[in-house]
């Protein structure tokens, strides 16, 4: 019993680690766009996400609830044998994490989680107590939907802000007034981050608390204290990893304008926020890179650069598998060594922790541990510095083009006509020279 | 027999879709309606950082100026003038109970 309840604690504390370097991976998601259009002090945006991550995490426990009471059928393992597998899953999320982390890949934390606890589950347990149905409608789906329509809805949104503050006389149009308006979108973002992430590791603990008999199945919100100690330590994560992002700042998202910023930061935030509420666990960092895309392309004379998004994409599609494949491997050593194999694993895990200090502690940034994947999604659309007019432009031009064609028509007729006249009053005058030169002969004569 | 609830996916992009657009909507409207009433926002970066898009100090007195520049051949009379900023503070409480609204009916649906 005292190991079982060891195990638990651990598992605890993995959870709560893997909170951390989620929050501490994911700052830039809510925080990369204001601080690269200048809207926000880079150390005043870390905190400020760490407060929201903070207040978020209380909103919500819908996403939670898919965690705990959804992903797993209860009925078809035996609840205290589960515990080490969800630790094993852990220890594949954490894994994958840190090691795209380290190499610079595209990822997502949530997906490394979902894809670790399966994969362990798969092989720990059986692919019976994998409820699939419930994977494929509250992760896997809303994985592949949630970037498309976080796309869609910033480049709607885009497009509307760009056409409310047109202004067709070159006068000032005002949309420098948006770099404020991202100080309350950023705000938004890191408060939706707040609300799905936190949740995920609410549900894991939950989850374990019901496996270990602590908690009544029944009972599907998770603790307060639960609750309180992935908030903080989300919000702790958030601020601990904000230092990175005001390294990576001119790395990406360097052509992003403060009114598409604003509607890309929107369109993340509704969409998170919007799926919470129906308990849809997805990856902030996928909807953030979507909007990025999404707000590029509401931009005129813009281009997708595919290499780029395909880039972007294999990432995605590895991580559920590739997280799955570290927690299955996670998971056999449990089966293979059983309380040695969670040691085996703790000393895995600690190693990757020690692993994660040690980088962070190097100051180097490069590309291969800048973190910030929506900034990455920044290069994927290709914005001209000098975009085609608008279809109301171009007619403003074409009218303006008519009426300097018929101002230069009417200028040489005139000059035609001025030409004519003088041409037409130096022949009468040298007529009238001509008759009276005459007439003088004529006189001299007669008086001859 | 997998069941997908595809209704609450529509429901989701509609939600998200009518919260992002009334938001960017509403700030949109309330800077058009600031320009309008001849304080065009000139905002200069909290930091000058390394990305292209923010601007200089430089950049940002012109920037003034010109704002400056047009408020002063603004057509509208000053009645006109301080309707368009009431509007302008209208739209974006408009804006911020937007976000409000949204927050609550997830803190209700709990």
């Amino acid at each position: 019993m005292e190991t079982a309840a060891l195990i638990v604690v651990l598992v605890i504390a993995l959870a709560l680690f893997f909170d951390f370097t989620n929050g501490f991976h994911d700052t830039a998601n809510a925080m990369a766009t204001p601080i690269a259009t200048g809207a926000l002090r880079p150390k005043v945006a870390v905190l400020l996400a760490a407060v929201l991550n903070l207040v978020g995490a209380f909103l919500s426990t819908e996403v939670s609830k898919t965690i705990s009471h959804g992903i797993i059928r209860e009925d078809q393992i035996t609840p205290v044998d589960f515990i080490p597998i969800i630790f094993a899953g852990l220890i594949g999320a954490i894994t994958w994490n840190m090691l795209t982390w380290l190499l610079g890949l595209p990822s997502s934390s949530s997906h490394a989680l979902f894809g670790g606890l399966i994969g362990a589950t798969i092989v720990g347990a059986s692919i019976l107590a994998i409820n699939f149905g419930e994977v494929l409608s509250k992760v896997v789906l809303p994985a592949v939907i949630a970037p498309f329509t976080a796309g869609v809805i910033a480049f709607l949104a885009t497009r509307f802000a760009y056409l409310l503050t047109r202004r067709y006389d070159n006068k000032p149009d005002g949309r420098d007034g948006f770099r404020w308006g991202q100080i309350f979108t950023s705000s938004l973002v890191a408060l939706a981050h707040g609300t799905n992430d936190a949740q995920k590791t609410m549900g894991v603990i939950t989850l374990t608390l019901i496996m270990a008999g602590w908690q009544s199945a029944d009972h599907a919100d998770p603790y307060p204290w639960v609750i309180v100690a992935c908030a903080f330590t989300i919000a702790l994560g958030t601020y601990m990893g904000g230092w990175r992002i005001i390294r990576t700042l001119g790395r990406g998202l360097t052509d992003v304008k403060p009114a598409q910023g604003f509607s890309a930061e929107s369109s993340t935030a509704a969409t998170i926020l919007a799926s919470s509420a129906f308990g849809f666990a997805l990856s902030t960092t996928q909807v953030a890179s979507g909007s990025v895309i999404g707000s590029g392309l509401g931009r005129r004379g813009s281009k997708v650069r595919w290499n780029t998004v395909g880039r972007i994409a294999v990432g995605w599609i590895l991580t559920l598998p590739a997280a799955g494949a570290v927690g299955a491997v996670a998971a056999l050593v449990v089966v293979w060594f059983g309380q040695w194999g969670i040691l085996i694993d703790s000393v895995l895990a600690l190693a990757v922790i020690l692993g994660l200090f040690w980088r962070s502690r190097r100051a180097v940034v490069d590309a291969s541990n800048a973190m910030s994947d929506v900034a990455d999604s920044g290069h994927a659309v290709k914005v001209k510095r000098n975009p085609p007019p608008t279809r109301r432009q171009r007619r403003i031009l074409r009218e303006q083009a008519r009426l300097r064609a018929e101002d230069e028509a009417r200028r040489k007729a005139d000059a035609k006509a001025k030409a004519k006249a003088m041409a037409r009053r130096d022949a009468q005058e040298r007529a009238r020279e001509d008759a009276l030169a005459r007439a003088a002969r004529n006189g001299r004569g007669g008086a001859k | 027999m997998i069941e997908i609830d595809w209704i609450a996916f529509l429901e989701v992009f509609v939600a998200a879709l009518a919260a992002a657009l009334l938001v960017v909507g509403f700030y949109a409207i309330a800077l058009r309606l600031l320009v309008r009433a001849g304080r065009a926002p000139v905002v200069a970066p909290a930091e000058f950082t390394d990305a292209i898009t923010v601007i200089t100090p430089k950049e940002a007195r012109k920037a003034e100026k010109a704002a400056a520049k047009a408020a002063r051949k603004s057509p509208l009379t000053e009645g006109q003038k301080r309707l368009a900023l009431l509007g302008a503070y209208v739209s974006f409480g408009l804006c911020g109970l937007a976000v409000v609204g949204g927050i609550i009916l997830i803190i209700i649906g709990r």
